[in-house]
């Protein structure tokens, strides 16, 4: 028994889930629907996005000092390899490629090595699906394709730029060539400098027709100024 | 008022590299409203430090998942400690409703509501809550507040069960058409 097919009480159930009010075995069963009804998760983030503002009302109270010094206990450190952990749980060896591939061969060939890295994966299994440099003083963005099974037919997978305190730069469509270039609008010091983070969304054929997204955000990843 | 969404994020990504340093100025940037969402729900202290404690340390743990386009930051993290004070309210021998939140209830007082109009981000939800019949708003408001269950907002406002769960249907409903119209 599940709620596939009954879009009233689907809905229903994701508001009362994001309320607080469905409870008991009731919500532990919903838990498990939303699992594995990614359809099902975005109707509940889409009523948390609406009522949580509702939190911004709430008093807030100073935690005690001692809820900071237990929590600090209890953060595991996050070595040199969780770097690649928290970009996609690569394997050592692939993360040890990868820095051969961006900074490694091009000092070989007396090139200037790649500055910035980004590796986007996929939220649901973590694995990286794209890895995109760009040397710093470059207004070119290499794009490098893991998984090709990204790619939607008759839909454009859209690269944006996720600029701390800005709306998303779209840098253009993911070619669906194994390795591409994309032109940046500057150096990538400046278009990349105040990036964070780039995202992937799914769009109709030929990019956003509105230079913001307008599809679903599919892959997501750090961008990382390492040189 | 709240710490921009973007300066969130920007802790958040440092977090999931392992800084510790950015995860302790995003615990100072956001512990003080979470922390005030767990009392109000939990009523005891010291579960409330408890369950904070829980969230961060999986907020740490979890950092990487954080995904920008999918929920601001302080949206994700308020629900999951909202979602856990939830399951520790699954516990038995809950806290019962203290006095104050009693004569909240009794005086038909909106509570924390009237502060909501004050936010940029919460003034559109303000005006469609505005738009609620009373009942219907103040059954939301105890729930998303409190965490009283459909059970324990019968009880508390001596109404029967299934005029409650009709009220706050249709009042969850009501908000949706109001939030999508445009401001």
């Amino acid at each position: 028994m599940n709620c596939r097919g009954k879009p009233e009480l689907r809905e229903r159930l994701a508001a009362e889930y994001a309320l607080g009010t469905l409870r008991g075995r009731a919500r532990e069963r919903f838990k498990r629907w939303m699992r594995d009804d990614p359809e099902l998760m975005t109707a509940v983030r889409s009523w948390e996005a609406r009522l949580a503002p509702m939190a911004q009302a709430v008093e807030p109270a100073a935690p005690p000092a001692r809820v900071w010094q237990r929590i600090e206990q209890q953060l595991e450190p996050k070595k040199k390899s969780s770097f690649w952990k928290a970009l996609g749980l690569m394997t050592a060896g692939a993360a040890v490629a990868m820095v051969a591939v961006a900074v490694l061969l091009p000092l070989q060939r007396g090139e200037v090595p790649a500055s910035y890295l980004a590796v986007l994966s996929d939220p649901k299994t973590n694995r990286p699906v794209l890895v995109a440099t760009a040397a710093r003083a470059e207004g070119v963005l290499r794009v490098n394709v893991l998984d090709p099974a990204i790619h939607v037919s008759g839909r454009s997978l859209e690269l944006w730029a996720l600029p701390q305190g800005g709306k998303p730069r779209s840098l253009g469509v993911v070619s669906d060539q194994e390795r591409s270039a994309l032109k940046l609008v500057a150096a990538a010091d400046k278009a990349l400098g105040d990036v964070p983070a780039l995202a992937i969304s799914l769009e109709p054929a030929g990019g956003s027709p509105t230079g913001q997204p307008t599809g679903p955000v599919l892959y997501t990843g750090p961008c990382v100024k390492y040189w | 008022m709240a710490p921009p969404a973007q300066a969130l994020e920007q802790l958040l990504g440092r977090a999931a590299l392992g800084e510790r340093g950015a995860f302790q100025e995003l615990y100072r940037a956001t512990a003080p409203k979470l922390f005030g969402v767990a009392l109000r729900i939990l009523r005891r202290e010291d579960w409330a430090e408890e369950v904070l404690q829980e969230c961060y340390v999986s907020v740490w743990r979890h950092a990487a998942e954080y995904r920008p386009g999918l929920a601001a930051p302080m949206t994700w993290m308020t629900s999951i400690v909202r979602n856990r004070c939830l399951d520790w309210l699954r516990r038995p021998n809950p806290e019962p409703l203290d006095d104050e939140t009693l004569q909240e209830i009794e005086s038909g007082n909106p509570g924390p509501l009237a502060l909501l109009e004050q936010g940029r981000d919460s003034a559109a939800l303000a005006r469609c809550l505005r738009g609620l019949d009373a009942k219907q708003r103040q059954a939301i408001a105890l729930a998303f507040f409190d965490g009283l269950s459909h059970a324990e907002l019968a009880q508390h406002l001596r109404e029967p069960l299934g005029t409650v769960k009709t009220w706050v249907r249709r009042g969850l409903a009501k908000l949706r058409s109001c939030l999508e119209l445009p401001g």
